[in-house]
């Protein structure tokens, strides 16, 4: 296709080796470990994985959102050329906004139910920006507008409980892309939501991400979203990366048998009955995640594995390696080619 | 509604008890003629229920009966003693405010810490030790031993403004003591509720400067259910305060209402239990009118 490869614009977040360990009562757990990915300017990854996956963890820690009492952070986590784990406290704070927007699940808890949507939008444009208030209030509704709420004007002395869960969530993407940020990590933004409005949501995300050249990170354990705007998956089991590569690649030609599983499982309405009319059942990856105060020596998925057969499995971690071809990149990687790679000791080929 | 279930239960009540109101004005030696005249007088020889009436009537355009004993009308007497009552409750809460706030804050915000251990002890000594006793220690101390304030008595604020705070001192300690300890604990599980939930999280994540989030976020929406608590508190004061009335003699509703118990002073003690329901309703009244200036959700 292209003769002339582009270089490659530096990513706006690159993550290496993360580690999140929480003190809780029953010992120490290790939810995120050894986590590194990289997301590009104007891409969009994907976090997949069910609950206690490490996935939500993972940013809140890059972020410093973890109470520190609780929670020890390592490993590095570049936002655009700023490690965001040796930075001040401060500067950290200046970074909250401009740097990274995050949009949380619940838009019935994420805003302040006694403050009015204006208050909340114009605080957080100026903590970062010191212009006078009427101007951040018309900056406000300008971003109010922008996502698609009516009456932006009115909408700023509304309080929360005015407004409905996809209003509210609005609002939410409103706050977080106050400043611009270089990222966007929606949190579960859309799980809370019912279908119409995730669609809606999505695509204002998406537009916006357009026009602004955003990175996103897109925590969630949809599968019918991450297939619809992810550029990238990455899939975590146990706090660790299992699996990543385009959405292409992961979705249609998962290595790792724990991808294979939760592909499985997406209920299929094409699927044919039951020799005696019945709808099959839906499958399952059978058996919970390991708790992360206590994981399995070897690979993290070995003990629900329905493959596990090679004699490492149980004892040695397997590394995250390349499985297929890859796919050329997109988005802030084009000329580059763009791993698939899974952690896995299964080998049996590509194919589903 | 209230006040008229308020009134018939102490007016049966006050009746239940033995004792002669008359028998107990007049002394031991009187004849047949003067109790009964004076049972008349005071209509005391009518059935209950139409004494009931009667004084409900009255009661209702103003008019509380006139004291047996003393012969003042009823609303003169509690007028009287209503401004140091007022003046005991407030400064007592005010007092409470004062410690709690702070203290419970500092709990909530570093758990466990040295500050938080000690307030959560004496916050439970202070709910533990009994108001009386209380009082006669702090007199015994700051009165007798140290002799640094007066061990009672109450000039009004416009009379000598230094007496007044010396006399105020002593007794809004010993009253506020439990209502202190009761709102700290209060403050410190209501801030850390407040901390944890996940809007603060939000404006956190939007780079906020630590006292925003803590002003805006925290602290806020923290102070909705203390204003319920205080006014409970308060209300609690106001009628709550006669045994530091006594120890302290000051001069108060609670005094009154106790004296009235033990002259049977019906119309007095009548009177004075109505105010204090009466209060309750206006404090609750007053909260609720709060509320919804404070809190946007229960606005309209």
């Amino acid at each position: 296709m292209s003769a002339v490869p582009l270089p490659a614009a530096d990513p706006v977040l690159e993550v290496e080796d993360l580690r999140v360990e929480l003190r809780t009562p029953r010992g120490t757990a290790h939810v995120v470990n050894g986590l590194s990915y990289a997301v590009g300017q104007g891409e969009t990854v994907a976090v997949v994985g069910e609950s206690g996956s490490g996935k939500s963890v993972s940013v809140l820690a890059m972020l410093g959102l973890l109470p520190p009492r609780v929670a020890t952070v390592t490993g590095r986590a570049v936002l655009q050329g700023e490690d965001l784990l040796t930075m001040s406290p401060e500067r950290l704070r200046q970074v909250r906004g401009p740097g990274a927007g995050l949009v949380f699940q619940d838009p019935m808890t994420s805003l302040n139910p006694v403050l009015s949507i204006g208050k909340q939008l114009v605080e957080g444009i100026r903590a970062h920006d010191d212009v006078p208030k009427a101007v951040a209030r018309r900056r406000a509704a300008e971003l109010l507008g922008e996502v698609g709420l009516p009456e932006p004007d009115r909408a700023l002395d509304r309080f929360p409980h005015e407004l409905s869960g996809g209003m509210r969530q609005r609002v939410v993407i409103a706050i977080a892309l106050a400043n611009s940020p270089a990222l966007l990590i929606a949190d579960e933004a859309t799980t809370a939501l019912d279908v119409t409005v995730q669609a809606q949501i999505i695509d204002l995300v998406e537009r916006l991400q357009a026009d602004h050249g955003t990175g996103v990170i897109w925590i969630t354990h949809d599968l019918g979203v991450v297939a619809g705007i992810a550029d990238r998956v990455l899939v975590m089991y146990g706090g660790r990366c299992v699996e990543d590569g385009t959405a292409d690649d992961v979705l249609e030609r998962p290595a790792h048998p724990y991808t294979r599983g939760l592909l499985g499982s997406l209920p299929d309405l094409a699927a044919p009955l039951d020799p005696d009319g019945r709808v099959p059942d839906l499958a399952t990856v059978p058996g919970l995640p390991p708790p992360p105060t206590d994981l399995p020596p070897g690979c993290v998925f070995w003990p629900r594995c329905p493959v596990r057969s090679d004699p490492r499995c149980e004892t040695e971690q397997p590394p995250l390696v390349t499985v297929g071809p890859g796919t050329p990149g997109r988005h802030g990687h084009v000329g580059r080619v763009l791993e698939h790679r899974a952690a896995t000791w299964y080998q049996e080929g590509t194919a589903r | 509604m209230v006040l008229i279930g308020v009134s018939l239960l102490v007016f049966s009540l006050i009746h239940l008890v033995k004792g002669d109101p008359v028998r107990l004005a007049l002394g031991t030696r009187f004849s047949q003629e003067t109790y009964e005249a004076l049972q008349h007088r005071n209509g005391l020889d009518q059935p209950l229920v139409r004494q009931y009436f009667t004084w409900a009537g009255r009661a209702l355009t103003g008019d509380l009966g006139v004291s047996f004993r003393s012969g003042d009308t009823v609303t003169s007497l509690i007028g009287e003693r209503l401004p140091a009552t007022l003046t005991l409750a407030f400064a007592a809460v005010l007092l409470a405010l004062l410690i709690a706030v702070p203290l419970g804050t500092i709990s909530a915000l570093r758990p466990r810490s040295f500050v938080d251990r000690f307030a959560s002890v004496i916050s439970q000594i202070g709910i533990s030790v009994p108001d009386f006793w209380l009082a006669i220690v702090l007199i015994l101390v700051f009165a007798g031993t140290l002799g640094w304030l007066p061990t009672g008595g109450y000039v009004p604020l416009t009379e000598d403004p230094l007496g007044w705070i010396e006399r105020l001192v002593l007794p809004a300690i010993a009253a506020g003591v439990v209502s202190g300890s009761v709102l700290t604990r209060f403050v410190r599980s209501s801030v850390l509720e407040a901390m944890g939930s996940d809007h603060v999280r939000t404006a956190q994540a939007k780079g906020l400067h630590g006292h925003q989030v803590f002003g805006w976020h925290v602290f806020r929406n923290a102070l909705l259910p203390l204003v319920t608590v205080t006014g409970v508190q308060l209300a609690y004061l106001l009628s709550g305060v006669v045994v530091v009335e006594i120890v302290f003699s000051w001069p108060g509703l609670g005094q009154l209402a106790l004296q009235a118990v033990r002259s049977r002073d019906y119309p007095v003690l009548q009177g004075a239990i109505l105010l204090f329901a009466l209060v309750f309703l206006v404090i609750n009244l007053v909260v609720d009118l709060l509320y919804s200036r404070i809190d946007p959700r229960i606005r309209r």
